[in-house]
C-alpha cells in the first residue's frame, strides 16, 4: 500500500513508475485468482517488501510468483506468512 | 459461564480443505458455540463455500456465521449462504438467532456491516448517487444489526454478542494505514450495538488490526481476523447474564 521510500516516485515514464507498477500489482492480486487483499506491499528503494499473512503455502508461493512477474527487474523480499491453525491454549475471561 | 468461539478471514479455497477441522473438533471442549466473522471464502464462489461447508459440517457445537465483502465477490451470496445453511450454519444477515448449548441460550445478532469510517472522519450520505448508496448500505446493515439486537433483547438470553464482518470501532484496526480506515468499518455498527445492547460484539476484516477494543457505550469489541489471533479460533468466557423479565417474547430467528 504505501511506496514511501521509492526512488521512482516521481519522473520517468508511467509505465516504469515503481508506485504505479504496485498499485496495478495490488489491483491484480485483488481482482484475479487469489482474490488478496492482505498483503502490504511496499517500496524500499529499487526493492518490493511483501508483508501480511496469507491462507496457505500454495497461495504465498501464488502471490511471490505474481509479483516476480509484475514488478520484473526488482528485487522482491517476501516476508508472508501462513495463516496458524492450532488450537488457542488459553481463553479470555471477560468479566 | 458462556463460552463462544470465533474466528474470521479463514478465506477457504479448495486447497485448504481439512486444514481447520482439526482444532474444530476440540470445539467441545472449550466452547459452547463457533461465530464465523464472514470472509470465509476467497472469491464468494459456491466451490470455496462448500469447502467451508465441509469444514464446519456436523461439530457438536452451534455454528453462527456472518458472510464478508470477500463471499459477495461472485454476487451469489444468496447461494453461498445455502450452502451453509444446509451444513447447519445459522448465517445471519440483519437477523438474529437463539443457540442453547452447555445449558445456556445465547443470542446472536449478525450482519456483515459495511465501510464509512469513525466518528469525525467518516463518509456523509451527500452527492453523487454512487456515494450515498455507499452509506445507505452501511446504514441498512446497521438498522438491521440494531433490530436483531433488540430482538435478543427482548428473548432473554444469557448472552447477547454482535456478529459482523466489518468494524465497529477504531480501536481494532490499529496496525492498518489511517487512510483505509473508512473502508474497514463504520461508527453506525458501534452506534446500533450500544443502542440495542450486547455482551460482546466480534468482528473481522481488518488482517492487521488487533484484538481488542470498546465501543464508547463500554461494549468489549474483538477482532477475530483469523491473521491477528494467529490461531484456528480464540475463546471467551462471558458471565450469564441475570434472567430477562418473565414474559420476554420468544421469537425465533427471522
Amino acid at each position: 500500500m504505501s511506496t514511501h521510500g521509492s526512488q521512482d516516485a516521481g519522473g520517468g515514464p508511467p509505465a516504469e513508475n515503481l508506485d504505479y507498477r504496485i498499485a496495478h500489482l495490488q489491483d491484480r492480486l485483488a481482482s484475479g485468482e487469489l482474490g488478496e487483499l492482505g498483503v502490504r506491499v511496499e517500496a524500499r528503494g529499487r526493492a518490493v517488501l511483501l508483508t501480511g499473512t496469507v491462507p496457505s503455502a500454495p497461495c504465498r508461493d501464488e502471490i511471490v510468483r505474481t509479483v516476480h512477474e509484475e514488478l520484473a527487474g526488482f528485487s522482491v523480499h517476501s516476508d508472508l506468512v501462513v495463516t496458524e491453525a492450532s488450537c488457542p491454549d488459553h481463553a479470555e475471561e471477560l468479566s | 459461564m458462556i463460552r463462544v468461539a470465533a474466528v474470521g478471514d479463514i478465506h477457504m479455497g479448495p486447497d485448504s480443505q481439512g486444514v481447520l477441522r482439526p482444532a474444530f473438533e476440540t470445539l467441545p471442549e472449550c466452547a459452547d458455540l463457533l461465530l464465523l466473522a464472514g470472509d470465509l471464502t476467497r472469491h464468494g464462489t459456491p466451490e470455496e463455500m462448500r469447502v467451508v461447508a465441509r469444514e464446519v459440517q456436523d461439530l457438536a457445537v452451534p455454528v453462527v456465521a456472518v458472510l464478508g465483502n470477500h463471499d459477495h465477490h461472485d454476487d451469489r451470496p444468496d447461494e453461498v449462504t445455502a450452502i451453509l445453511r444446509d451444513a447447519g450454519v445459522h448465517v445471519l444477515e440483519g437477523q438474529a438467532t437463539v443457540v442453547e448449548s452447555g445449558g445456556a441460550r445465547i443470542g446472536v445478532a449478525g450482519t456483515k456491516g459495511f465501510g464509512g469510517g469513525f466518528v469525525g472522519r467518516c463518509a456523509g450520505e451527500f452527492g453523487e448517487p454512487v456515494m450515498k448508496e455507499f452509506v445507505q448500505h452501511s446504514r441498512r446493515c446497521a438498522d438491521g444489526l440494531r433490530a436483531a439486537l433488540e430482538q435478543v433483547a427482548r428473548e432473554g438470553c444469557d448472552a447477547r454478542i454482535a456478529l459482523t464482518h466489518y468494524s465497529p470501532v477504531p480501536d481494532t484496526l490499529a496496525g492498518e494505514p489511517l487512510e483505509i480506515y473508512p473502508f474497514l468499518g463504520s461508527y453506525l455498527l458501534a452506534e446500533a450495538i450500544d443502542t440495542a445492547g450486547a455482551d460482546l460484539a466480534v468482528h473481522g476484516h481488518a488482517h492487521a488490526g488487533t484484538e481488542h477494543g470498546m465501543t464508547s457505550g463500554g461494549v468489549r469489541v474483538r477482532n477475530v481476523a483469523q491473521p491477528v489471533i494467529g490461531r484456528a479460533f480464540h475463546v471467551y468466557h462471558l458471565p450469564a447474564r441475570e434472567p430477562a423479565a418473565a414474559g420476554a417474547v420468544a421469537q425465533q430467528a427471522r
